[in-house]
């Protein structure tokens, strides 16, 4: 043991330990990517269990169809002659129907105001009183009047009325139900459950007249699709990336394939075939759609309140029909009945791969954790370095000869010396980069939604000018006396690095794919440096990075899901719709992705390509330097 | 023995003749909206003080009166309560309210006592008492659930000058018990007749748990009538509200199978009405019902004990509403219009058929026509809890005066949980509805604040809010950590908070209606709280984990350090078999031997 401590301890002072700490990042990098790559194979990944025993999925019977059949056609009848009507004539009509089946109505109105627009509408919502229930807990059903892609949620609407009526027959209920219908898919439930909370702004949006309990579960339907269809779409993403409890999805899987005989599919996976690509590939869109944070369907808004929410979305072509998706949600609302208590069992932090395999967060936590820590293992290298005086040639060939224990004590010595920091230059750099990424966030949350296209050009233009000036602003400020050294950099960096690993390591707790994705895209970062004497190397390193700065990432994004997403639309219109939605998300939903992006990311880039662009001279150097340029 | 009590019996039976008024019953019946249907069983008896001071208790339940007795209680009310009152579809509750509790179990009683002490300690063996007697989890009225009302409750029974200067009021309720079965059996076994005769006979366990709201209540008190000897009285009432609908289904197939497409009533002035397309009708029109469907069972006959001029079945409906009954039944209708009732053959079985009433044709009748409209309550309460997390979190009671004209005047009480910490400073009244009312709306604030582990917090406030107007009273407050023994061993769905009682005081205006000069009461659903819970399993874990590392960690080392191994053919020779046992013997032997002969020197 001693010998081992005094190895260790000689390890310390050798100079080629030093040298690690890049190769290291590098490693950790290399291995949190492969981690990532690893987790669909099946001895990295788990099959899903239903946690919590109280839920018993599928245990029960299910009694909806028959003459619900007739009801059902009838509401939708009704629904379809609501169509063009306005919002307040819908939910009069709604308001009738709730009544006549012996329901408590509220209604609630709301504004919000987001890039430039107001949205406003009205929720109608109704209290079925479980029948012998004392008020204390609530599941809720919730049937937008649109869809998050705008379509009319026809049947979805006429189910969940037929379903309310039919669930007023039973008296088993131990939980009320509370079935709201927004007018669209992607603030009303917001307003609503803000409002449930008491915790919305009495402003924008009016506080309920009627509550129940605590809500314990919510199921959204969405299903615009005419016709009978062939499996069901779990759609669970919730807001800033937070997810439901994992047996919520199981039970609804489990009930899907057992008792009904449907298939059921995640993330837009219409065919699975449960191999490792399928599940990559099943992961990543899950991961994406994670990493963006924003509402995936009127069920995303009550996850922050802690209430697990899926939306169910019938598709494809089959021979299952309305009366099926009505037992399917009959089947899930008898186990969310069963809960003794909230859904706490299952996994909260999970990646789904296929539907019924997931990695816990224990599994997958590690890859992004070891993107962040690559940050802050270079930040701690540039911190110690910075830390020593420089030594040139000279005691490289010192090193190299075989040398006797003095002159390499000398040599260490000379090397080991202690370099004073000057640390002013470094701090409010960074401190000033961190500072102003407040200001395209302010930007881009507060720009009417036709600006936002060109205001984002000119923005890109400036970010590409902004490191060579804050470059040459440094370089200027700092006269020939007084030059800015490699020191100077080094420290801008680390600092830099420092809190980026600070920030990505923390996120990856909360957020998994937006700090593994916003960690890969920064990876360059740990490998920037000055380079005083090759000028096609600092070329060709800020070319890389502007290939993966933040602007260039969105106009990336932008243009791909103008290409390969839904609906035809050009580059232009799509970059809008994306800065629109993420000032939405921010105003609306609370959604924090812009902050990382503006606040977390864009300064560290900053400071990298300042780094990059930097000409240290120090007094030595000062010659050479000159030579070059 | 068996001759004596023979003729012992039938004079039992003539004495009993002689004091038939002293029992008395009533099933109140009152069809109300939404086809639900709300039934008030009533039943009274009593016995003399002197008679129950000499142990002769008659009519009134030996195994209460004797429990009474011992713990010196002058008064009792229990409650056992299941669902809530719907009041906006339902209108005002029945006995204005009086004999209902808060969800769940709710008792309070005037103990005779000097001290406190004395009463707490009377109070302890009364709930225990009362929890064998009625299968209910009474005993867990503890210290912190006992709070002292000021206020709220008001003695109703008549109580000599002598024993109200030290009589204790005390109060506990149990927001998470649930009523069911075994809390009826015993309830029904205090009553002369036992559930076997008269309207007894047809309350089920099926049918009353299967309600959508009710309340069985027991309330105890001394009457003295102005001319006549002090009694006490024992009064059970239980209510009940059945859905119709879900009543009617036999008892051997209770699953709400969608019925028939032709069952189906459909509304079919729709444009779309085809045979398979149906606007549900059936909520406009009111059911047909019968009295032993949705009992379940027949009424058998009469409890013989009772006063024969009083009729055991009453109905709530205008006169235009068609009700037929079976054969020998007098029917007594109410100069009102409004109700009928009936007189039954004291042997024969009874039931009563109320016929759908058709709203379209010729006879085309209205709701007026079918059912008494309800009363408007006094007040609706309605409270929730707002914000999330686990930190704090607030209560929002609403309380709206309906009254276009009169304002009312009522105690609120709140027992809140010494874990629900509440800030009295943030007790804040916002009113809506009345432009221009600056006066405060809380008259009155008795606050008793909680202690840890001890006792509960006890809040009173006496309010008056004006006509038509809708008053917000919230407050804040602060979940506390428990210790982890603390936390029922049952699965954690949370803490209930009990019901808010509000008391309505008589009004003191000389003008004012009948209904508004009595105490009236309602109480508001309990809550849910939900506290900082830790991950049970983690300890669990952490001791599986710990055991097992002493387990091998010291069981090893222990092992290692009192054992001396050797090797085994260093050892001393162990012969086997019958020579080594021998010498094994012989062994032993001499040491005794050596032994005996050390202690003689």
């Amino acid at each position: 043991m001693p010998r081992l401590l005094s190895t260790a301890l000689l390890m310390r002072r050798d100079p080629r330990l030093l040298k690690l700490p890049p190769y290291l990042s590098l490693l950790c990098i290399v291995v949190g990517v492969a981690w990532l790559l690893m987790l669909p194979l099946d001895d990295y990944s788990r099959r899903t269990y239903i946690s919590e025993n109280a839920l018993l999925p599928g245990q029960v019977h299910t009694y909806f169809g028959g003459s619900d059949q007739n009801v059902f056609r009838a509401y939708r009848h009704e629904v379809d002659a609501l169509k063009d009507k306005s919002n307040t004539e819908i939910n009069d009509e709604l308001e009738n129907i709730f009544r006549g089946i012996g329901l408590k109505v509220g209604r609630q109105n709301y504004t919000y105001h987001s890039a430039g627009n107001t949205y406003s509408g009205e929720n109608v919502y109704a209290i079925l009183q479980a029948p012998r229930g004392d008020a204390t807990e609530a599941i809720v059903l919730v049937a937008a009047w649109k869809n998050v892609k705008d379509e009319f949620n026809r049947n979805g609407l006429a189910l969940a009325l037929a379903l309310t009526r039919y669930f007023r027959r039973w008296s088993l209920w131990s939980k009320d139900i509370i079935l709201v219908i927004p007018p669209d898919s992607r603030m009303g439930t917001q307003a609503w459950v803000d409002a449930y909370h008491d915790a919305h702004d009495a402003s924008r949006v009016a506080s309920l007249p009627i509550k129940s309990g605590a809500l314990q579960g919510a199921i959204a339907v969405d299903y615009p699709q005419d016709g009978r269809f062939e499996s069901v779409h779990v759609v669970y993403d919730g807001v800033n990336g937070q997810l439901p409890n994992l047996d919520l999805i199981n039970s609804v899987v489990n009930i899907a394939s057992g008792q009904m005989g449907m298939g059921s599919s995640l993330q837009q996976m219409w065919r699975h075939s449960d191999k490792y690509d399928d599940r990559l590939k099943t992961m990543l869109r899950g991961m994406l759609n994670q990493g963006l944070g924003h509402a995936a369907g009127p069920h995303s808004c009550f996850i922050p309140y802690h209430v697990d929410a899926i939306t169910l979305q019938p598709v494809g072509q089959g021979w299952h029909d309305e009366m099926g998706l009505g037992r399917l949600v009959e089947g899930t609302f008898r186990s969310l009945n069963n809960l003794l208590e909230h859904l706490h069992q299952s996994f909260f932090f999970y990646l789904l791969m296929h539907k019924e395999r997931f990695v816990s967060i224990g599994t997958y936590l590690p890859s992004a954790m070891l993107i962040a820590a690559n940050f802050t293992i270079m930040a701690i290298f540039l911190w110690i370095k910075s830390g020593h005086v420089e030594i040139n040639s000279p005691s490289k060939e010192t090193k190299s000869k075989p040398a006797t224990t003095e002159t390499s004590k000398a040599v260490e010595e000379k090397r080991g010396a202690a370099a004073e920091r000057d640390l002013l230059l470094p701090l409010s750099l960074v401190a000033g980069c961190q500072f102003l990424g407040a200001l395209p966030l302010f930007i881009f949350n507060h720009t009417p939604s036709n600006l936002l296209a060109p205001i984002f050009a000119i923005f890109s233009l400036i970010n590409l000018t902004l490191p060579p000036l804050f470059s040459h602003l440094l370089q200027a400020r700092r006269a020939q006396d007084k030059p800015i050294t490699l020191q100077h950099y080094n420290l801008s960096k680390s600092f830099s690095l420092l809190l980026l690993g600070m920030f990505l390591s923390s996120l990856a707790t909360l957020n998994f794919s937006l700090a593994f994705l916003v960690g890969l895209l920064a990876t360059p970062l740990s490998f920037t440096r000055p380079w005083p004497g090759n000028a096609i190397a600092q070329y060709a390193y800020i070319a890389l990075l502007n290939l993966v700065s933040p602007t260039t990432v969105i106009a990336a994004g932008a243009a791909a899901w103008a290409r390969y997403g839904q609906g035809e639309m050009g580059v232009v219109q799509a970059v809008t719709e994306v800065l629109e939605e993420a000032a939405f998300g921010w105003d609306v939903w609370g959604m924090y992705t812009p902050l990382v992006i503006w606040c977390v990311w864009w300064p560290a880039w900053l400071v990298g390509s300042v780094v990059v662009l930097g000409q240290p001279g120090t007094a030595i150097k000062g010659d050479t330097k000159k030579k070059v340029l | 023995m068996r001759s004596f009590l023979s003729y012992i019996i039938p004079l039992f039976l003539l004495s009993c003749q002689v004091f038939a008024s002293d029992y008395y019953e009533q099933l109140n019946l009152k069809p109300l909206p939404h086809s639900a249907l709300l039934a008030s069983f009533d039943f009274r008896s009593n016995t003399s003080l002197s008679q129950f001071e000499a142990q002769n208790f008659r009519y009134f339940p030996r195994s209460l009166g004797q429990i009474l007795q011992h713990v010196g209680t002058r008064e009792l009310h229990l409650r056992f309560s299941l669902g809530r009152w719907d009041a906006a579809s339902w209108g005002a509750r029945p006995w204005d309210g009086t004999k209902e509790g808060g969800t769940g179990v709710e008792l309070w009683a005037w103990l005779e006592a000097d001290t406190d002490e004395e009463a707490d300690h009377k109070w302890l063996t009364l709930t225990n008492a009362l929890s064998g007697l009625f299968c209910a989890s009474l005993n867990f009225i503890d210290g912190t659930r006992t709070t002292r009302p000021v206020m709220s409750f008001i003695s109703e029974g008549d109580h000599p000058n002598s024993t109200l200067a030290n009589m204790h009021l005390l109060h506990g309720i149990l927001p998470r018990e649930v009523v069911c079965t075994e809390n009826l059996t015993p309830f029904l076994k205090l009553l002369p007749c036992k559930g076997k005769a008269g309207i007894s006979s047809l309350l089920d366990g099926h049918k009353l748990f299967d309600a959508s709201w009710q309340s069985m209540a027991i309330d105890i008190r001394p009457v003295c009538p102005s001319d006549q000897e002090c009694v006490l009285e024992i009064e059970q009432t239980i209510d009940m509200v059945l859905d119709i609908e879900r009543s009617k289904r036999p008892r051997d197939n209770p699953i709400p199978r969608p019925p028939p497409g032709h069952d189906l009533k459909c509304n079919s002035s729709k444009p779309y009405h085809a045979g398979d397309t149906c606007f549900p009708a059936d909520s406009i029109e009111g059911q047909e019902w019968a009295l032993d469907q949705v009992f379940g069972k027949t009424m058998k006959g009469t409890c013989p004990l009772t006063d024969p001029d009083v009729p055991p079945v009453c109905i709530q409906a205008p006169d235009s509403r068609d009700v037929y009954t079976s054969a020998g039944v007098t029917e007594l209708k109410t100069p009102s219009g409004l109700s009928r009732c009936y007189k039954v053959p004291s042997d024969s079985e009874f039931s009563l058929v109320l016929p759908r009433m058709s709203h379209e044709g010729e006879n085309a009748k209205t709701n007026a026509d079918e059912m008494v409209e309800p009363e408007t309550p006094l007040l609706y309460a309605e409270r929730s809890f707002t914000g999330h997390g686990q930190e704090r979190g607030g209560v929002q009671s609403i309380l709206t005066n309906p009254s276009p004209d009169t304002e009312v005047e009522f105690i609120y009480m709140e027992t809140l949980p010494w874990f629900m910490r509440i800030y009295l400073h943030t007790l804040k009244t916002r009113i809506e509805g009345i432009s221009g009312f600056n006066e405060d709306v809380v008259k009155e604030i008795y606050y008793r604040p909680a202690l840890d582990r001890a006792r509960g917090t006890q809040l009173e406030l006496r309010m008056r809010i004006p006509p038509a107007s809708t008053v917000f009273l919230t407050y804040d407050f602060e979940k506390s950590i428990l210790r982890y023994t603390e936390y029922p061993p049952d699965a954690n769905r949370g803490f209930d908070v009990a019901a808010s009682v509000i008391t309505i005081l008589p009004s003191t205006a000389p003008n004012a209606p009948p209904a508004r000069r009595k105490t009236s009461n309602l109480r508001t659903t309990s809550l849910l709280l939900s506290l900082p819970t830790p991950d049970f399993s983690m300890p669990y874990n952490v001791i599986i984990f710990t055991s097992t590392a002493v387990a091998v960690a010291f069981g090893g080392l222990y092992n290692i350090l009192v054992r001396r191994f050797v090797a085994a053919d260093e050892g001393p020779a162990v012969a086997g078999g019958l020579k080594g046992k021998i010498i094994a013997g012989v062994s032993k032997l001499a040491a005794m031997f050596k032994g005996a002969k050390g202690k003689v020197e």
